[in-house]
């Protein structure tokens, strides 16, 4: 099984030329868990995400993954801990095969250099098929075994998506980021996606941080959430605490215009002067 | 002292030069993101027709059809090749460029043979004498003319409406395209502007002390590639200290070049791109080029 | 981690009764091994007999247009593996030719007069040679492996500057502007010189025993090529061209692979200059050039890039194309025979290869071998797209 360790966010903050992208957020993602990050658009959950596994450089702050400080370190030092990630817009080559893409994923478990591979010593030949086979036992996980070795871009979205988190489960991670892995797909493909996700969490024991928009999903699937807006970490919490904290429902129904603060009032009854104490405190905290 | 000021001097006349041709490529690479190694074919190309009709028409006439030419040539090749391959990879598209370059140089080359022509400069071989600091006119001319054209350049760019698309375009073409900005007219834009600025460029570096313009010409204008991806390739600002940098460090190893035998003959070519490469290894995005942020 | 895979297996079962059906037309992509059998398979023994029977009949006009067009494809295999497959751009590479063929020749040349070399057996001259490239290229790594693409492209007109510069001022190594002649090859007491050695009647010189060193070497330079391509390193320097972040979050340190490919891609043009030295036995500053490197990028370009038999057919056509228009320069329209002040053959083929790049990048994306590639998937396995 997966050595457990938690991923500790503490403090982070981002900036680029004048902008907080992301301003002093904490969360902590429990082992085995599947941890959701949400937030309007702009919030900062994929400049979170690039925080996480090295794409960007915190201006402050601290990413502990278990003994490991993250910040700081390049991408493909953070992937050698075993951190994998999935994109938001795809990233797979549209020509290589689903089977090529996967075995890309495999590269840290694997040696052979230039010499071995341009020579095609045995230790070579041994070695990829060895991975080739474990490649394969992957595919089928995520469904995509007869699918191998096709062009990556002849699938349909969603099934690319698939060989995108195939890809990252080839890295044999113990935290897997997957940044919005359902968007733009059917509500079929949506369906078994995140029966993938749960098998990954239940039978790999694999954490999982996901930024997700589907609120289906993300109810179904976490076992905490973290809620984001223009950067700040305005509420966290079991899932069905955060449907009904007022901070989030403001952040995504807005907060200036009446009809809406209207809503809001009749929901869950607060002052407004009460939501900005709890606003300021929740980022604070 | 009088050594180093008049060193000093031609080099900065020399860099501004330089900062032209490096201009128009980073005007190039901003509107387009290619890489344009056609780009010291365009200059050949402005010096050539310069050159050929300063006999019949008189200089400054000749000067005018050269950097209209030269102008045209630019867009030409945006309109006739790289217009084709709308979203093409952009090393790929760089590749095109020198397809480009390989065929206009052989042209030119071909047509100019082992000739070397003068381009009939009213400046000659007269020297401007300022107290102990003498300057070739040329030089004068070239510092004046560079120094004018920049500044015309760089408030266009940032002031009429033609520089406003420029500066979105580069931005962010789908977003600028939504908004109205017609690409292909801003893309067709950057490579006339680039060509004509080659021109002139062309002429001050074929007047006195160069002989004239010749096939080497082009040579001299690859200066400007280290010159425009020193100061950082989206960068104008890049692009004005960039060419200074590299006249400056040419005319200073040139002039010691007798203090520094040690390092071989022709040191004043050799300098420039020397220079390029520490300042790479220490910002690998040159002094003023923007840190590309990753957008996944 | 090993015992994931029961539970994938139970994971697996669950998973396949939501999946659907899938269309059977995905298996038609499957790899097919090929048998000899096909015409294809003969087709390549009939041109590997070609190929080794031509010195026989061939004069050493064309030979030698062989032995450099060979030469050309080892350089320009390198430079696709560095262009094509990791989407790095280096006008450098003529330099990188240089060091190769000046390399060999001042460790193997002896001091005598005013040249100064090591007297090395031929043999390690050019493996040193070789080796001597790569460190090059690894002098070179700080910037190879933080540059991107066409900015590395620019960096690199550096090397062709400083290149120059050096042969221009060591004169005792390299012989200046006159250029230094180079030893002839010398393997186990068997000379590819001048000497004549009748072999079945025919009179070998030292291009036609060349030309087998040139094929062996082009063909081990190949299938290590193609070896590299398709194993673990291929994948990661193909997630860099079209993906860099992605390759990086995967777990590939993208600048010391950027570096070492640089390297790699040096010490096949180093290989490439070793025997361009041997095939003109004379070298000098023009073959080294800055159109040297524009000709090895079109090369690629047109042959194909990131494909090993693109680099090729590439550099086939672009070495040899000079050399048909120069023979055949009276037979020919437009082109006239050199100093006569028409085309000559050597700007003719500029236009040509110059306009291929522009057309092969616009009609023919994936190049030449694309055309041969097509040909031989439509008559195995009929439509494949």
């Amino acid at each position: 099984m997966t050595t457990a360790v938690p991923l500790q966010v503490r403090d982070v903050t981002v900036r680029f030329a004048g902008l907080t992208a992301l301003d002093q957020v904490n969360f902590t993602v429990d082992p085995g868990t599947v941890h959701a990050v949400i937030g309007p658009n702009g919030a900062g959950k994929s400049t979170c995400f690039n925080v996480l596994s090295g794409v960007y450089r915190a201006t402050s702050g601290s990413v502990r993954f278990g003994a490991h400080e993250l910040t700081g370190m390049p991408p493909h030092r953070i992937a050698g801990l075993g951190i994998a990630r999935t994109f938001q817009n795809l990233a797979l080559p549209p020509r290589a095969t689903v089977a090529d893409s996967l075995l890309l994923g495999r590269h840290r478990l694997t040696r052979t250099g230039f010499v071995a591979a341009g020579l095609r010593l045995p230790s070579a030949a041994r070695e990829e098929a060895r991975h080739r086979a474990r490649v394969r036992e992957i595919a089928a996980f995520v469904g995509l075994e007869d699918q191998l070795d096709r062009p990556a871009g002849s699938l349909p979205y969603g099934q690319q998506k698939l060989a995108e988190l195939g890809r990252a489960l080839c890295m044999e991670p113990e935290l897997l980021l997957l940044d919005e892995p359902v968007a733009g797909m059917t509500a079929d493909e949506r369906r078994r996606t995140a029966a993938v996700i749960a098998g990954v969490r239940d039978s790999l024991g694999i954490s999982i941080v996901l930024v997700e928009h589907d609120m289906g999903v993300v109810m179904r699937l976490a076992d905490a959430v973290t809620v984001l807006d223009f950067g700040r970490r305005i509420a966290g919490g079991a899932p069905a605490d955060v449907q009904n904290d007022p901070a989030v429902i403001r952040a995504y129904l807005g907060e200036d215009e009446p009809a809406h603060a209207e809503q809001d009032g009749e929901q869950d009854g607060e002052q407004d002067g009460e939501q900005h104490a709890q606003r300021d405190g929740e980022a604070a905290s | 002292m009088t050594i180093f000021i008049e060193l000093l001097l031609n080099g900065i006349s020399l860099g501004s030069v330089y900062a032209l041709i490096a201009l128009g490529f980073v005007v190039i690479f901003r509107a387009t993101e290619v890489v344009n190694f056609a780009h010291a074919s365009l200059l050949l190309a402005g010096g050539y027709i310069t050159a050929v009709l300063s006999d019949d028409i008189g200089f400054w006439l000749a000067l005018l059809t050269g950097i209209a030419g030269a102008a045209l040539v630019g867009a030409a090749i945006e309109f006739l090749v790289m217009r084709r391959y709308r979203g093409a990879d952009h090393s790929v598209l760089a590749i095109v460029t020198i397809g480009v370059d390989i065929m206009l140089v052989a042209d030119i080359g071909r047509r100019l043979g082992t000739d070397i022509l003068s381009v009939g400069d009213p400046w000659g071989d007269r020297v401007l004498t300022i107290g102990a600091v003498s300057l070739a006119q040329t030089r004068v001319a070239a510092l004046l003319a560079a120094g004018l054209l920049i500044t015309a350049f760089l408030l266009a760019f940032r002031y009429t409406s033609w520089g406003v698309a420029m500066r979105a375009a580069a931005e962010n073409a789908g977003t600028a395209a939504l908004m109205g900005i017609r690409l292909g007219r801003v893309s067709l834009g950057a490579w006339a502007v680039a060509g004509g600025l080659a021109a002139v460029a062309a002429l001050f570096l074929t007047v006195f002390p160069t002989p004239g313009l010749e096939k080497s010409t082009a040579q001299v204008a690859m200066k400007a590639f280290p010159a425009a991806i020193l100061g950082g390739l989206d960068s104008t600002t890049g692009a004005l200290v960039g060419g200074l940098i590299v006249g400056v460090t040419e005319s200073l190893a040139t002039g010691y070049q007798g203090d520094l035998t040690f390092l071989g003959r022709g040191l004043g070519e050799l300098a420039p791109y020397l220079v390029m490469v520490a300042i790479l290894l220490l910002r690998p995005a040159g002094l003023f080029g923007t840190k590309e942020l990753a957008r996944v | 981690m090993s015992d994931i895979t029961d539970q994938n297996q139970n994971q697996k079962q669950k998973q396949k009764q939501n999946v659907p059906p899938l269309r059977a037309a995905a298996k038609t992509a499957t790899r097919v091994p090929r048998p000899l059998t096909r015409p294809g398979g003969y087709g390549w023994v009939a041109g590997a007999l070609l190929l080794l029977a031509l010195p026989f009949y061939l004069d050493t006009f064309w030979l030698q247009a062989g032995l450099f067009a060979m030469a050309a494809a080892i350089g320009a295999i390198g430079l696709n593996l560095l262009t094509g497959s990791t989407g790095q751009l280096s006008m450098g590479h003529a330099f990188f030719l240089a060091v190769g063929a000046y390399g060999y020749t001042a460790l193997a040349g002896d001091s005598e007069g005013r040249y100064t070399g090591l007297g090395l057996p031929t043999w390690l001259a050019a493996l040193l040679a070789v080796v001597l490239t790569g460190l090059a290229g690894g002098l070179f790594s700080p910037i190879a492996g933080r540059l991107r693409g066409a900015y590395l492209g620019i960096a690199t007109l550096a090397l062709i500057v400083i290149g120059l510069h050096v042969i221009d001022n060591a004169t005792d190594l390299t012989g200046g502007a006159l250029g230094r002649e180079v030893p002839a090859l010398n393997l186990f007491g068997f000379g590819f010189d001048r000497s004549e050695l009748l072999v079945a009647g025919v009179p070998f010189g030292s291009a036609e025993k060349l030309w087998y060193v040139g094929l062996a070497l082009l063909l081990g330079c190949a299938l290590f090529a193609r070896g590299v391509l398709r194993g673990r390193p291929g994948r990661a320097m193909n997630a860099i061209r079209d993906h860099r972040i992605a390759a990086g979050v995967m777990g590939v340190p993208v600048a010391r692979y950027r570096a070492a490919v640089f390297v790699l891609s040096s010490m096949y043009a180093g290989l490439a200059g070793v025997l361009l030295a041997l095939v003109f036995q004379n070298v000098t500053p023009s073959q080294f050039g800055m159109v040297v490197s524009l000709q090895y990028l079109a090369m690629i370009v047109i042959g194909g890039l990131g494909s090993v038999g693109g680099a090729v057919v590439g550099a086939v056509f672009v070495s040899m194309l000079p050399q048909v228009l120069t023979r055949y320069s009276d037979a020919l329209p437009l082109v006239a025979t050199p100093g006569t002040g028409g085309v000559s053959p050597g700007e003719a083929s500029a236009y040509l290869y110059g306009a291929a790049v522009v057309a092969v990048v616009l009609f023919l994306p994936g190049g030449l071998i694309r055309l041969v590639a097509r040909r031989t998937t439509m008559s195995t396995s009929g439509e494949k797209r």
